[in-house]
């Protein structure tokens, strides 16, 4: 793994600068039950292909951030702030 | 035999004058500057170089260019070391390996005799039967396998390093193609880096001493190895080149990176556009013995003649399928060798050019036979070749077998097979594909970034010289071309214009080499790095293992150090011929790195252990502090010994640095919002002045961390994390605020404050000193924080008691640290004797801690730990909405706890440690988290996860110590001031 990801607030970077923080998905709301407790805690989707997965970028502007990556090659096709809407 | 040195000629890379010794298998050999191992241990008249991996057979130089295993030796103590690449050094000690007990007698390759028994997969089939016959054999075939041995005795070698760099376009390999490519992107301004495997640059041209056919350049009638001259000082006086000579390219990864070795370093290229110029290796054709030393591949030949001024041999014959065979006979003639024959087996009439047509009349002239449509059959010898057997071929290239000619010799050189060094284009995400009328694997398709140029795209750059420049040139203007272009490595490829083929090369190649008339023999070696041959991989497709990839895996050809560069060509065709494909149709295994052998101090690179230290880390070397690695921070363990530390706290005044607790800012109107959600007590509810202990849990109820909260302002309030967690709070806090359009602003503190815990009974005496802050009970009570000075310096004081006495939890500028800890200890010493200061450890305030049952997140308490189940239910307010982990601590508390962490005592003498089991109803049924022996207790006491039977008291609990089983009871409260009496005084 070493591909490059250009953070959007420090440039681009080494994926060594960041932590991946795994796929995204929506937490349950409100009252639900264990099942999809359980399901959001324990069950990933894990795809081959496009991923919109979550980034922190420990060594520089210490944010979170949204990418969307192909799990395949590690093409990042999209990398931004976590609190801008999606392009 | 001694091989003489030639005359001094102006291409030799070695310094005729002088001399140097160095020892091989602990005789001395002499070398002249410039030399290589094997090309002075040659010199010196040495033929057998190693013992091969599964027979023991003799093996010489073949590739003489660092490519094939047969020179491996043991080299200052590391092993398998390419001496045909690796210079000489005065003194250096040279040892040979995988021979026992010498090079020219080795008993092991009595292994041969029995090479029925050590087919392909021998394992499954061989030694298994009967069944006590494996656990024998196994032994002794791992003692027996391995190549070289790694000497432990040896000092590990130091000066590994890695670095990193980044370039515009990367050129790899220093050959003509290559430094045209590089010579042009530089001429357009890019920055450019060429990476050589080789001490000099040039590529062949370094040891092709005819002129050279390169009619578009103006240096066309010019030495081959002069042009290379020319064409490396014109790279080299380009500012913006950065030349990375004796460097490998190892690897190709994503993103554009490349692995490159050079010496003892491990460069981290990061490149824009690559340049791939890897050029192409000689491999050894198939036949009868073809692994004996003295047969030799052309080019190891040419770089033994023509830069180090070694005779190869006395008496050659060459084996070509090209005009490269007849010249190369003829600079052995010039340099006295006698050549016996050329044996050339294409078939019909020969097409040779005008000058290999004069050098096919000087050869004839000097009397050397030349033997067209003809095939080497065997080669015969039993140390070294004696003599070569060749046959006629009829017009269909069938061999006339019953005519074999015998013609004596002492070196074979095979010129001419070649295949393209594709691995890099294949790692760089380019594909390749079968040339049919080469015989060769070219490339086929490259990404963007990608340019290929030279011998790698398939063309001969002997007699093609000139396109091969012209190809170099087109790669480096394009590289630097297409970089005005936003084409990014591995941009996704539908967008960019993937799919530029490789120009076709020029035509007149040579005829794909033909095995459908070699019959299977006996040691026809393919392999040579695994011992395989031709009738081996015969009988592993035989046995259905008919695709090239099971073939590999089955057969473990091209596993060796060569990585496949002797074998994958004549593998794929025996693989499609044997299966019956079209060899078209056939596909070459897959790339991987490395493409050489790397060691793995190159990998690791320097030894490099970063470890936090805290402000006041050098009043602890002062004082002489047993410091210790803990996670991540170097702390002291203890300074003197942790008992007497103990009693000090317990009876006295102690400091210990506490830096190393997690600090956290975090402020905005938001911000006890934030909180309330994150911990799972109530912090919205806490008052300006006043902190409290919190508990972080994730959605699972698991806890992630705890500590204290403390409200400095309405908006305003500083955590403490436990050591070594803080990014990780930090980054879970920062998460939970993301899309809430929140306003709070969390700021990780922890290297900027000092922090320093003052506890014990006379902890308030020694403080007042130093501060006007009011300390006493009324003014300041436990769990109060103020804003004050202490000794002149703005501190913030938390009234927090973890080791179970009164204490101030001072937090300064760390730059201040060392003045307030030497300002706590002098004030101690200026009260009454019983109010000495005295620093204590780690250890000792692991068991203070301990006698209070205070839990340490991540000691006792791991990635299934609830907080109800952890004694931490008093922290957990389930009244309080949404906070993180309720659902699940709601879903535990109704399903009830099954286990519970717990105090507990021992009866007896014994002491138990963390890890020790907890045995219930002779079961094991629980861990010890924590123990240790308590002064105030008088016994060992600890904490433990148990049944929640056993905390209610309903059955016995045991621990499991040494064998034998201790009982023990459960203590539901502090082992130390139960009633907490002496935290709040």
């Amino acid at each position: 793994m070493s591909f490059l990801l250009a953070c959007p607030h420090c440039g681009e970077r080494s994926v060594y600068e960041f932590r991946a923080g795994g796929e995204m998905n929506r937490r349950p709301a409100g009252s639900v039950s264990p099942r999809e407790w359980a399901h959001y805690l324990y069950m990933r989707n894990n795809v081959a292909g496009e991923q919109t997965e979550w980034w922190f970028h420990r060594l520089g502007c210490r944010r979170w951030l949204i990418g969307v990556r192909d799990t395949r090659t590690n093409t990042v096709i999209e990398l931004r702030a976590a609190d801008r809407p999606a392009a | 035999m001694k091989s003489p040195r030639l005359a001094p000629r102006p291409h030799h890379v070695v310094d005729h004058d002088g001399r140097l010794t160095f020892t091989c298998d602990g005789r001395s050999v002499g070398a002249k500057p410039g030399d290589t191992i094997a090309s002075a241990l040659y010199a010196a008249g040495q033929c057998v170089f190693s013992r091969s991996f599964k027979y023991h057979r003799p093996r010489g130089l073949l590739c003489g260019s660092g490519d094939c295993p047969n020179c491996l030796m043991n080299v200052d103590g590391i092993p398998s070391v390419r001496t045909c690449t690796e210079p000489v050094r005065a003194g250096m000690r040279v040892r040979s390996q995988n021979a026992w007990p010498s090079l020219s007698f080795d008993a092991l390759s009595m292994i041969e005799k029995f090479d029925f028994l050590l087919s392909v997969g021998f394992y499954y089939k061989t030694f298994i039967r009967p069944r006590w016959v494996w656990p024998l054999a196994e032994k002794l075939l791992r003692r027996v396998a391995g190549l070289g041995r790694l000497d432990t005795q040896t000092p590990p070698k130091r000066g590994y390093d890695h670095e990193y760099r980044h370039t515009d376009v990367a050129v790899v390999g220093g050959g003509p193609a290559g430094l045209s490519a590089a010579y042009e992107a530089a001429r357009l301004g890019r920055r450019v880096t060429l990476i050589d495997d080789q001490p000099a640059l040039g590529g062949h041209l370094r040891f092709h001493v005819g002129t050279c056919n390169a009619s578009a350049e103006s240096d066309a009638d010019v030495a081959g190895y002069v042009l290379a001259q020319r064409l490396a000082e014109r790279v080299r006086a380009q500012s913006n080149v950065e030349v990375l000579s004796a460097a490998t390219v190892f690897g190709g990864y994503e993103g554009g990176l490349l692995g490159v070795m050079q010496g003892k370093r491990l460069i981290h290229l990061r490149a824009e556009r690559l340049v791939i110029a890897t050029g192409c290796h000689e491999y050894p054709a198939v036949f009868k013995n073809n692994d004996l030393p003295g047969v030799m591949l052309g080019r190891g030949v040419r770089r033994l003649l023509h830069l180090y001024g070694v005779k190869p041999g006395t008496r050659a014959v060459v084996v070509c399928r090209t005009a490269s065979g007849v010249h190369l006979a003829d600079e052995l003639l010039d340099a006295g060798v006698r050549v016996a024959a050329v044996v050339d087996s294409r078939c019909g009439s020969s097409r040779a050019d005008a000058q290999t047509a004069t050098a096919r009349d000087r050869l004839r002239t000097a009397g050397v036979e030349l033997l067209d449509s003809y095939a080497l059959q065997e080669a015969h010898g039993r140390r070294r070749v004696d003599g070569a057997l060749v046959v006629p071929l009829d017009p269909h290239g069938r061999p006339i077998s019953h005519a074999p000619r015998f013609i004596p010799c002492d070196l074979l050189c095979l010129a001419g097979e070649r295949a393209p060094a594709a691995g890099l284009v294949a790692q760089s995400g380019g594909t390749l594909r079968y040339d049919e009328a080469r015989g060769r694997m070219v490339p086929d398709t490259l990404p963007p970034h990608v340019f290929c140029a030279g011998e790698v795209t398939g063309l001969d750059a002997e007699t093609h010289l000139s396109a091969v420049l012209d190809q170099g040139r087109e790669a480096g203007l394009h590289a630097a071309q297409s970089l005005d272009l936003a084409v990014r490595p591995y941009e996704d490829k539908k967008s960019g214009d993937l799919g530029e083929s490789v120009a076709a090369a020029p035509t007149a190649s040579p005829a794909a080499p033909e095995f459908g008339h070699v019959q299977i023999q006996k040691k026809q070696f393919v392999c040579l790095c695994e011992d395989l041959t031709h009738a081996d991989l015969a009988d592993s497709v035989a046995e259905g293992f008919d695709e090239i990839e099971t073939l590999k895996r089955y057969s473990t050809f091209g596993m060796g150090p060569c990585q496949g560069r002797m074998c994958a060509t004549s593998a794929l065709r025996i693989c499609a011929r044997q299966a019956g494909h079209e060899s078209a149709a056939a596909r070459t295994t897959t790339s991987r790195p490395p493409i050489k052998p790397v060691p793995l101090g190159v990998l690791a690179g320097r030894g490099h252990h970063p470890e936090k230290r805290t402000p006041l880390h050098h009043r602890h070397r002062e004082l002489g502090a047993d410091m210790r690695l803990l996670g991540n921070w170097r702390r002291p363990f203890a300074y003197t010994e942790p008992e007497r530390e103990y009693r000090a706290v317990r009876e006295g005044v102690g400091i210990i640095d506490v830096s190393t607790l997690g600090k956290l800012e975090v402020v905005g109107s938001n911000a006890a919002a934030l909180l309330d959600k994150v911990y799972t007590h109530t912090i919205s509810n806490l008052r300006v002045g006043r902190s409290r202990y919190g508990v972080m849990c994730d959605d699972a109820g698991i806890i992630i961390d705890d500590g204290t909260v403390s409200r400095l302002g309405d908006d305003r309030f500083f955590l403490t994390t436990t050591s070594g967690n803080v990014e990780a709070v930090e980054q879970w806090l920062a998460w939970w605020t993301v899309g809430t359009g929140w306003d709070v602003q969390v700021t990780n503190v922890t290297g900027g404050l000092a922090a320093i815990n003052l506890a014990g009974p006379h902890a308030r005496r020694v403080l007042t000193t130093l501060t006007d802050c009011d300390l006493s009970r009324g003014a300041f009570p436990y769990m109060a924080c103020r804003q004050a000075v202490v000794t002149g310096v703005d501190a913030l004081l938390l009234r927090i008691g973890f080791v179970g006495e009164t204490g101030w939890e001072i937090h300064v500028p760390a730059e201040c640290g060392e003045h307030v800890w030497d300002a706590l200890i002098a004030a101690g010493s200026r009260c009454e004797p019983a109010c000495r200061v005295v620093p204590f450890g780690v250890e000792a305030q692991r068991l203070l801690r301990l006698e209070k049952q205070h839990v340490i997140v991540g000691q006792d308490t791991d990635a299934l730990s609830n907080p109800l189940e952890a004694d931490l239910a008093w922290a957990v307010k389930f009244d309080k909405d949404g906070f993180i982990g309720k659902s699940a601590l709601q879903e535990i508390r109704e399903r009830g706890a099954r286990n519970a962490l717990v105090g507990f005592k021992l009866r007896g003498t014994a002491l138990a440690k963390g890890g020790h089991a907890v045995v219930v109803a002779d079961k094991p049924a629980g861990r010890v988290a924590s123990a240790a022996f308590s002064p105030a207790a008088g016994c060992c006491i600890g904490l433990a996860w148990v049944p929640v039977a056993v905390a209610r008291g309903e059955t016995a609990m045991y621990i499991r110590i040494g064998g034998g089983l201790e009982p023990a009871d459960v203590v539901r409260e502090a082992f130390y001031d139960p009633a907490g009496e002496r935290l709040r005084t």
